[in-house]
Parts: structure tokens; C-alpha cells; sequence
């Protein structure tokens, strides 16, 4: 589904990743842990195209095609989907057209006519569901006034419309309590298929007990220093990184 | 529901109104004078003015039956400027609204003055949306002067589309206690149109209320200025008074000069004011694209957005989704021209 091969990229002159190696396979959930600054959001960034960040090098090829090469829309529209460490507010822009728009691009994309009304209607009524998020929310203006759990809870509803292929959750559980935490989790299993694939990246073991990682990675000062088991999250939360940093 | 609409058969065949709603009555005004006389079942007329432009009687008491829609054409039938005197007098405890639409048919250099005076008496309350959509080589300057009595209500919402050199003045005058006066704006400018706008709002008696919300898109080289002032008097003790006027610059080249200002004499006011200028969000951008949304239809979005509550002013909802409609074609770019014309002349 995704190989990365030897990844780098620097914001104004900084390099941030020195070389990322990482492979999905379809079915598979990755876990990338990291202290802060270590170029998580970075690597989410890069890999759906946002333009403050230069490639320096390396390849990322998606589903056989050289996805460094598209516009973060087109990506998109492949059935990428990156879930915001801080969604954007965008005022005056309600819910519902926000999803309508993205739906028919990407429909378009797929040769298909545009979604019926009554289509949308049941497919957000039912995705809704998945992420027990109230019926107010489509009318209003995307995450604008929305608790910092309810921005989350979009990402997913988000996600959950658009169907990706490939789902990178950027730091989704930060800032969530409990119950949030559960539902946020609750939608990406009951979205996770034998196709599809996702990466997490986050700080905490604690998203990990209701997201069972098939392989954790952990990324350290640009660069991959660490692949094993889900047991590799466990003993992180245990350790700390400094064990991993240091080698011993 | 009934459908009043009146062609008069002077109207030249290119013109197609985009905004023709059910039970309102439509006016033409070709170069300035009115076609014919227009009176509805509730005793609203309108007339010709004494030398030019029209007369609004709204008779004390009525609620007007439905609306009317006065369409100011210039075409080159008379390409001379042209200047006009206008009378809207809203008789005391009546309740009317009007749509007031300004289009030019051919692509002479035309030159338009029209002055539009309102006249609110005692708690009276009027709902006026004015939209300019003319061609490029077209200059209209409109002064209006609203006069307020005691619980009366005026609200003008102004939509600028198209033009060349497009500018309204208001001149407000709160002069009965209660009164309350709402003007609302958006401009569209590309290319190397210019809009300017100016507004002074003056609070003569205490116990009135104003506010104003103005936003402007500027693409290419357009210019757009705004001068806003509150004038408080002495004794206009409990005025609340707002202004806001936001604009989003799309080119380098994009100019808006924006002055808000606040004269207060009185010492117990609530008054604010507030003026910006900024380009797209980028992190909305990114956001947008990130779901699959175009880079282009993701600017379109934004700018829908950004003048999505001034729109929100209009409280027809038949008027505001047909406004929105032709707000988004010209943000769009699908027209180059005056969008009510079918001769594509430039």
C-alpha cells in the first residue's frame, strides 16, 4: 500500500526527517510513538502534501504510484486521509457542504455522478453513528465552536464518510478525555477493514489499549530507531525513549 | 401566490433579471425615468420623480403585499450622465421591502448620480437590498440620506458586483428615540474596478441603535475604500452604535483603504468599530485540499464564507439564496461582463 524509502525533508532550511524508511501493508495498523520534535507531525505533513515542507529526498510510492509527485486534493482523492492534530475552523463553511463538496470531488475523481441528496442525507446520518456526534453539527460551520474533543470526533466522522484507503491520525487522541478517547476509537475499529490501513501517531501508549497496533515504529530525530510488536508501546510507556536513544 | 411581473415592452430583449421573485412587482427605470406607474393592493406606489427617477409612497399603517423590484437600466439610448432624484417615504407604522437593482445594457461610458432619500416615519420599518451588477465602463455614484423618526426601522443591505468606479454614500440621521438603522454591504471588485463606500452614521436622540457590517473581496488590481463614522451627539445618551468592515485581498496588487471612525460627545454609549484586511487562510486551504477539495473550489469556499453573514442580513431567504447564487458566479469568474446581459459585449 505505502513504502517510504529513505524520506527526507526540511521546513526553511531545517531538516526535519533524515531519512524515513516505513512500509504498510494493506490490513495493517502502524503505531508511530516519538518524543516531541522527533518529526512526527512532519512525516503526517509531508505525506499529504502540505507545502511548507520541502522533500530533500527519498521516494514515497502509494498504491504504485510516486505520491510526492501529486497535489495534496489528488491524494485525497486516492483514498489518503489525514486526521488533524489541530483540525482547522472554517467559519461559514457548514458541515454538511464541507462533506458534499469533498465527497462529489472525489466522485468525480472516480467517474461517478455526484451524490443524491437523499444518499448524502442516510450516508451522514449513519456515519454520524459511528462517532455518536449530534445532528447540530452539520449545520454549523466546520469545528467552529466545537470543544477540542468534538474537532477530534470530526476528524473521524470525516474519515469515516470519505472511506480512505490509507488513514494517517495525527496525534488524534491529544487533548481527549476518556469518553472521547473511547468513541475516537471505537469509529477507527469499526472502520478498519482486511483493505484499508492505518498509521497513528501518538505520544501515549493509552490509544494503543483500544487500537491494537499490528507493528510500532518509533521515530527519533528524524529517523526511524525502533520497529517491533505492539509490546514495543507498552514498554515505551514503561521506559520512557531514553533506552532507545541512547542504545542501552 | 401571485405573479406580478410586468415587462414593459421598452425593455430591451438582453436584459434577463436574475432575481425575479414570486409576488413582487417589477420597475423599470430606462435612463432614469420610470416606465410606468406602478400600484400594488396594499396602496404602495411608486411614481415618476419630478424630473427624473421615482417616488416610493408607502401608505401610513399598511404591510405591503409582497415586494417591489425597481430596475435602474442605462443603455446607449441616452449615454449622457445622468442624474437622478429618488424618494423612498415609508409612512408611520407601515412595514415594506424593496429590491433595488442597478444594470447597465451596452458598454458605454456611463455616468450615473442618484440621489435616494428615505424617509422613516414614527415606527415604520423598511427592508432595502440594493445590487449593482453594471458593466466595466460604467461609473454610478449613489448618495443616500435616511432619516429616522421615533421606532422606526430602516435596513439597507447592499450588494456591489460589477462595475467600474461604483460608490455609495449614506448619510443616517437617527433623529427619534428608539430608531434603529442597519446597513449591511458586500463588494466584489477584479480587475481594475474601484468601489467605495461611506457611511456616516449620525445619533441626534438617545435610545437609538445602528450597526454596520461591510466586507469586500478585491482580486488583480481593484481598489475598494471604506470610511465609516459613528457621530454620537451630546445628548444621544444609551446609543449602541457598531461598525465593521472586513476585507479579503486576493492579489499583491489589491488595494483597500479603510478608515472607521468614532466622534462621541455622550458618556454613556456602547460604540465599537473595527477594520481588517487579509488574504486567504492557508491552513484552511490546506485543510480543504486535504479532503479531496480542489485548490480552486477550496478558494471559492473561503470566499463564499467569508461573506456568508453579510448575506445572512438578508431575511428573504427566496432573495438571499438567489443573491448567494449570483455572488458565487461572479466569485466563480463567470462573469466578465454585467451577468444580467446576454450581449457579451465585453
Amino acid at each position: 500500500m505505502l513504502t517510504i524509502k529513505g524520506l527526507c525533508a526540511s521546513i526553511d532550511g531545517k531538516e526535519i526527517l533524515k531519512g524515513i524508511d516505513l512500509k504498510v501493508n494493506p490490513g495493517e495498523i502502524h503505531a508511530i510513538m516519538g518524543p516531541n520534535g522527533s518529526g512526527k507531525s512532519t512525516l503526517s505533513s509531508v505525506l499529504a502534501g502540505r507545502e511548507t515542507f520541502e522533500v530533500t529526498g527519498g521516494e514515497v510510492i502509494y498504491e504504485g504510484i510516486n505520491l510526492l509527485e501529486l497535489d495534496p486534493e489528488e491524494r485525497a482523492r486516492m483514498g489518503l486521509f489525514l486526521g488533524f492534530q489541530y483540525p482547522v475552523e472554517i467559519p461559514g463553511v457548514s458541515n454538511v457542504n464541507f462533506m458534499k463538496t469533498a465527497i462529489n470531488e472525489k466522485r468525480k475523481y472516480q467517474n461517478l455522478p455526484p451524490i443524491t441528496a437523499a444518499e448524502f442525507l442516510k450516508l451522514m446520518r449513519e456515519k454520524m453513528a459511528v462517532v455518536e456526534m449530534d445532528n447540530s453539527f452539520s449545520s454549523r460551520g466546520v469545528n467552529v465552536g466545537f470543544s477540542g474533543g468534538e474537532k477530534k470526533r470530526n476528524e473521524i466522522f470525516q474519515m469515516a464518510m470519505l472511506e480512505p484507503k490509507l488513514a494517517i491520525l495525527d496525534e488524534t487522541d491529544s487533548g481527549l478525555d476518556i469518553d472521547a478517547l473511547r468513541i475516537v476509537a471505537a469509529g477507527v475499529n469499526k472502520l478498519k477493514t482486511e483493505e484499508n490501513s492505518f498509521i497513528i501517531i501518538t505520544h501515549y501508549q493509552r490509544l494503543l489499549d483500544y487500537i491494537i497496533p499490528d507493528v510500532v515504529h518509533v521515530l527519533y530525530n528524524g529517523k526511524i530507531i525502533k520497529t517491533a510488536g505492539k509490546e514495543l508501546a507498552l514498554e515505551v510507556e514503561e521506559r520512557g525513549y531514553d533506552w532507545l536513544i541512547n542504545g542501552n | 401566490m401571485v405573479l406580478k411581473v410586468k415587462y414593459a415592452p421598452e425593455i430591451p430583449e438582453v436584459f434577463k433579471c436574475r432575481v425575479p421573485l414570486e409576488d413582487t412587482g417589477q420597475v423599470y427605470l430606462m435612463n432614469g425615468i420610470l416606465r410606468e406607474p406602478y400600484k400594488d393592493s396594499s396602496g404602495v406606489e411608486i411614481l415618476s420623480g419630478e424630473e427624473s427617477g421615482f417616488v416610493i409612497n408607502v401608505p401610513e399603517g399598511i404591510s405591503q403585499d409582497g415586494s417591489a423590484q425597481l430596475i435602474s437600466i442605462r443603455d446607449s439610448e441616452n449615454s449622457t450622465p445622468v442624474s437622478m432624484k429618488n424618494e423612498i417615504r415609508l409612512g408611520a407604522g407601515s412595514s415594506s421591502s424593496f429590491l433595488i437593482c442597478t444594470h447597465t445594457l451596452t458598454l458605454d461610458q456611463f455616468v450615473t448620480e442618484s440621489a435616494i432619500n428615505i424617509e422613516a416615519a414614527e415606527n415604520s420599518s423598511s427592508h432595502i437590498v440594493v445590487m449593482q451588477n453594471e458593466h466595466n465602463l460604467s461609473s454610478h455614484k449613489i448618495n443616500f440620506t435616511i432619516n429616522l423618526q421615533k421606532g422606526s426601522f430602516v435596513r439597507v443591505n447592499i450588494v456591489t458586483l460589477h462595475g467600474a468606479l461604483l460608490e455609495n454614500n449614506i448619510e443616517a440621521y437617527l433623529k427619534g428615540e428608539g430608531a434603529l438603522c442597519e446597513l449591511n454591504g458586500i463588494y466584489l471588485a477584479d480587475g481594475k474596478q474601484q468601489i467605495n463606500t461611506k457611511v456616516n452614521m449620525n445619533h441626534l436622540v438617545p435610545h437609538c441603535n445602528s450597526s454596520q457590517l461591510f466586507k469586500g473581496i478585491l482580486d488583480n488590481e481593484a481598489k475598494a475604500s471604506f470610511v465609516g463614522r459613528i457621530i454620537v451627539a451630546k445628548d444621544a445618551q444609551k446609543t449602541e452604535a457598531y461598525q465593521s468592515n472586513h476585507n479579503l485581498l486576493l492579489s499583491r496588487k489589491a488595494k483597500v483603504y479603510a478608515q472607521p471612525q468614532l466622534e462621541i460627545y455622550a458618556d454613556d454609549v456602547k460604540c465599537s468599530h473595527g477594520a481588517t484586511s487579509g488574504r486567504l487562510d492557508q491552513n484552511a486551504l490546506f485543510y480543504m485540499r486535504s479532503r479531496g477539495i480542489g485548490a480552486s473550489e477550496a478558494k471559492l469556499l473561503q470566499q463564499i464564507a467569508f461573506v456568508y453573514d453579510v448575506l445572512e442580513k438578508i431575511d428573504n431567504k427566496e432573495l438571499r439564496d438567489r443573491l448567494q447564487d449570483m455572488v458565487e458566479s461572479r466569485l466563480r469568474g463567470e462573469f466578465s461582463h454585467c451577468a444580467n446581459c446576454s450581449m457579451n459585449c465585453c
